[in-house]
């Protein structure tokens, strides 16, 4: 196991205020600049490909396979289309045409909020490193990343591979564990990107406010499957667990557990047998396809869930906590009050929850935190409306699971105890500029309508020429309404 | 102190309220577009119906004259109305994302969802505005909110507290009425999120508050906001467009600016211009004009009484103040240094410091050295001069020729940066944020046949090409060391 050497705590500042320094020359205002240093990034990763797959066998025991999909794919996604599209999104926008305000040329352009901090969890430490860090480049922000302490091959790598490939100024590296990032959380940046769990999420939002930081939250969740009866119980069993499974279950878009309607979990249980089988053909033990918990602690952690669960262990259960190994495992008959539910298990244990209907599976969704994404299988249109429409998560996907997350042009984010902000795409270019806007009013403006604002102030009928008449109003005029159904609103 | 006015929500209610509030967002309602363009409707009626009420109340609480209640109160609000109206059904519908051949299968798709029930707290200067506006904001993204007016405006607060609820849907939307205890038993409460617009020092008090339950928040603060001055530009423009946004609500605008950059030799044209519109505004003079409003509390008036009487720099006119009325004089100081009482803390009142610099450099030094405003002003018709400014400062907004009324100008979303805050507060991107994007595909069973099935365990080497294929080309990659790593 490698040593990551941390960053002296007194070369944080340092490296802050180069940071700054950099911002402030201006250097980033070169779209060719930010483009040049986006397809760095990207040959950071290709050229290095073996070496960042070699230091996540060794930190995660990671299937070649595992890395290719999960952590270097998104990571290659994001740099082509911030690649693509950075001169678009950085481009003046006229805002659209209005006859009162036209003269002023009224304009819009998405400017870098200046210096920003990332800090990666261990799961994904390359794709949630150079992803984010990719979007921050686009928006011309330097950026100091902070990976994790929790996978040390590869943050020494991401260390040595950064100032190698770009600007040594603008992109920083700080390694370390919790003094390095508590010295982070000091400083004052324009922007913090936190992905990771709810509780260190708090800590890091409350030293962002004493500074008026603005915050990314990608935090975690329950991520729940509500099966439907009628679906083909193969394909679900095979998807779920690939999602459960992948990573060793350390993915926080990982489905937790199944909904399944009683009288359908045996069968669901013999479906997720055989797929179980055909995955690891000579148990997941000796499977080169399974990787393992990042560290003692957390598998001990996972371990104790699964001997303290009340449900009934159908496959796996096993662990052995010094090679960081949990057997990938499966438990049914699940209740509600079980201490699989206490917090999000972010291994590879499955929690098959018998109920009576869909509604009391909706119930129990919302009795929760809003998770990161619920997951329907059902090819009943209906059935996939009745549970997204009554649910609230970052993603709703029918028949699948996890992938969302490298679909271009579909944002991740949380909501409620998921998070918020989001990262992939535009939407994480946006959360690292803001909206300059500008207008330059020709001095004629105040002749022909503006003059009017000037003192002394005579009644005048310009005033409300500045803006639009109402809508109709409502037919049934002042409020009488409230809705008496629960779908819609009363009639107008 | 005397004893807590009985305007003020008892304290044991704000609970109450929250929770009539968020079960009213589980009932469902909002979901239907037609409810929330009804609600929006029904704002804009709110002030059309009662505008001479809001006229008079605004003249109690900040001695306003009407013109300044119809221009900054009311014009906003009804673009901002007429903008949700007309667009949250297009907003809200979900589109397709992505055109990735690869994932297309699937059906990606995005929509914009409410985040649930939100707290918006407003600021007093502009009351009306800067409350209904987001409300309607927050209504089109489909959430309940709980509306918590300035104190410091209590006819006003008094006036939207009894119309909400005769024309909005009633525990959707809720008012809570008060003062520091009331808003600090509402911050301990959980939201989705909150938008707050005040003073810098609150604005922390609420970003703390909201960390502690993970709340995303917007944010729109204060700032000084500085003028730059081009000595050739038309020196009656600047003079006339500076000075009318300095006393315009008697100052109190985020948007107003605080100081002027002026180069020293001009420095005295500069200043004759602004006593000719001065004089021009006011021809009977300030206190006796119904063009001129007053500040909102004689505490304020004190406030920037000290400012005033603390400059070293030469009072040009005014300097005046009537605690009683609440009024102060317009105020022109000229050779104001950089270390003057008045460049220590947003003014936020009718006084212009002229800061004599030697050149634009210097101007842009200045600013550049000082905290981010919500706001940068120049005058000067050169365009050269104008991008040599704004291309290097930063700020929420980039002003030619004119000041303050960028906040009125639809499709142009007002937020600050840095220390004057973060979020929006008007236009699409307001409504943006008091939605989420929830994304969601479909996946057919067949994709796994055709390519997706190499995902499964045992993984096999031979299968990574297809793992492998989910990834685009790269771009090229930057040949000349210099430019690719920006490292000599």
């Amino acid at each position: 196991m490698s040593m990551l050497v941390p960053t002296p705590i007194d070369e944080i500042s340092n490296i802050h205020r180069r940071a700054r320094e950099a911002f402030f020359s201006g250097k980033t205002k070169s779209i060719a600049f930010r483009k040049a240093q986006i397809a760095q990034v990207g040959y950071l990763l290709k050229d290095n490909e073996h070496r960042f797959i070699e230091a996540l066998k060794q930190d995660l025991r990671r299937p070649e396979s595992e890395t290719i999909l999960c952590d270097l794919a998104g990571a290659y996604i994001e740099v082509r289309s911030a690649y693509d599209n950075v001169e678009q999104w950085t481009k003046i926008q006229k805002a659209d045409f209005n006859l009162n305000f036209f003269a002023m040329s009224p304009k819009l352009k998405a400017e870098p909020k200046g210096v920003v901090l990332l800090i990666a969890p261990f799961n994904l430490p390359t794709f949630l490193v150079f992803s984010p860090l990719v979007s921050m480049i686009a928006g011309g922000n330097a950026a100091v990343i902070k990976p994790p302490d929790q996978t040390p091959a590869c943050s020494a790598l991401i260390a040595e591979l950064v100032p190698q490939y770009l600007d040594n100024d603008l992109y920083h590296v700080v390694n370390g564990g919790v003094p390095e990032t508590k010295k982070l959380l000091d400083l004052r940046w324009d922007h913090i990107f936190y992905i990771g769990n709810g509780r260190t999420g708090r800590i890091i939002a409350e030293a962002a406010a004493k500074h008026l930081t603005p915050t990314t939250m990608e935090l975690g969740g329950k991520n729940p499957v509500v099966l439907d009866p009628k679906c083909d119980f193969n394909v679900a069993a095979r998807r779920i667990l690939w999602g459960r499974f992948l990573n060793c279950g350390q993915i926080c878009m990982a489905p937790e557990y199944v909904l399944v309607q009683k009288e359908h979990q045996d069968r669901l249980v013999d479906a997720m047998k055989e797929v179980y089988a055909s995955f690891y053909p000579e148990g997941p033990e000796n499977s080169d396809s399974l990787a393992r918990i990042v560290n003692e602690a957390h598998a001990a952690r996972i371990k104790q869930i699964i001997d303290e669960t009340k449900g009934t262990i159908v496959l796996g259960g096993d662990a052995d906590v010094s090679k960081r190994y949990i057997a990938p495992t499966v438990v049914r008959d699940v209740a509600f009050d079980d201490p699989l539910f206490q917090d999000e298990v972010f291994g590879p244990v499955l929690a098959v929850v018998p109920v009576n209907s869909i509604e009391e599976a909706i119930d129990f969704i919302n009795s929760g935190e809003s998770p990161l994404a619920v997951y329907v299988f059902s090819t009943d249109k209906s059935f996939q409306s009745k549970v997204f429409d009554n649910t609230r998560s970052g993603a709703a996907n029918a028949n699948e699971v996890v992938i969302t997350t490298a679909i271009p042009g579909l944002p991740m984010g949380g909501v409620g105890g998921s998070g918020y902000g989001y990262y992939t795409g535009k939407q994480a270019f946006e959360e690292f500029t803001h909206w300059r806007i500008s207008i330059d009013n020709p001095s004629w403006a105040d002749k022909i309508g503006f003059g009017f604002r000037f003192p002394p102030y005579k009644p005048s009928k310009m005033l409300a020429m500045l803006y639009p008449s109402l809508p109709p109003r409502p037919a049934q005029g002042k409020n009488s309404k409230r809705a008496s159904t629960k779908s819609g609103a009363g009639k107008l | 102190m005397s004893g807590r006015p009985s305007s003020y929500t008892p304290l044991d209610e704000i609970y109450k309220i929250h929770e009539r509030t968020r079960q009213a967002y589980r009932s469902g309602r909002a979901k239907s577009i037609a409810f929330r363009k009804q609600q929006i409707a029904q704002v804009g009626y709110i002030i059309k119906d009662n505008e001479d009420r809001f006229i008079e109340a605004s003249k109690r609480d900040l001695g306003r004259p009407p013109q300044d209640t119809i221009f900054f109160d009311f014009a906003g609000t009804y673009i901002d109305i007429k903008l949700m109206y007309d667009n949250v059904e297009k907003w809200t519908k979900p589109r397709r994302a992505g055109c990735n051949l690869n994932f297309a299968p699937m059906g990606p798709r995005v929509k914009a969802e409410p985040k649930g029930t939100l707290l918006i707290i407003p600021p007093f200067n502009v009351p009306v505005f800067m409350l209904m506006g987001p409300l309607v904001g927050a209504i089109a993204g489909g959430n309940a909110v709980v509306l918590k007016p300035s104190e410091k405006c209590p006819a006003c607060a008094e006036l939207i507290t009894e119309l909400v609820p005769k024309y909005l849907d009633r525990d959707m939307f809720q008012m809570v009425n008060g003062g520091v205890a009331e808003t600090t038993r509402l911050l301990e409460l959980q939201w989705d999120h909150i938008l707050f617009i005040g003073s810098t020092r609150v604005g922390r008090i609420v970003a703390e508050a909201a960390a502690k339950h993970l709340t995303p928040v917007t944010l729109e603060l204060g700032g000084k906001n500085p003028v730059v001055i081009d000595p050739r530009s038309d020196v009656h423009l600047a003079a006339k467009r500076t000075f009318w946004g300095r006393v315009v609500n008697t100052g109190q605008v985020c948007l107003c600016p605080e100081y002027v950059l002026v180069p020293k030799d001009f420095q005295d044209t500069f200043v004759e211009a602004v006593k000719e519109i001065h004089n021009f505004f006011f021809p009977e003079g300030p206190k006796r004009s119904s063009s001129y409003g007053r500040i909102v509390s004689e505490a304020q008036v004190l406030r920037i009484k000290r400012l005033v009487d603390g400059t070293r720099g030469t009072i040009v006119f005014g300097g005046d103040v009537d605690v009683s009325e609440r009024y102060v004089a317009p105020t022109l100081v000229k050779d104001v240094g950089l270390d003057d009482v008045l460049m220590s803390e947003e003014i936020f009142g009718p006084v212009l410091p002229l800061v004599p610099v030697q050149d634009v450099e210097e101007a842009i030094e200045i600013i550049r050295s000082r905290e981010r405003p919500l706001a940068i002003y120049v005058f000067s018709q050169d365009k050269v001069f104008l991008n040599q400014v704004f291309e290097n400062t930063e700020s929420g907004a980039a002003i030619a020729n004119e000041t303050v009324i960028s906040a009125g100008v639809p499709g142009l979303p007002m937020g600050g940066i840095g220390p004057s805050g973060y979020g929006y507060t008007t236009g699409k991107e307001m409504f943006d944020q008091f939605t989420h994007i929830r994304v969601s595909l479909n996946n057919p069973s067949w994709v796994d046949k055709i390519g997706f099935g190499f995902r499964y365990p045992p993984y096999k080497k031979e299968n990574e090409k297809f793992l492998r294929a989910l990834s685009p080309a790269l771009p090229p990659r930057p040949t000349e060391k210099t430019s690719a790593t920006g490292n000599s």
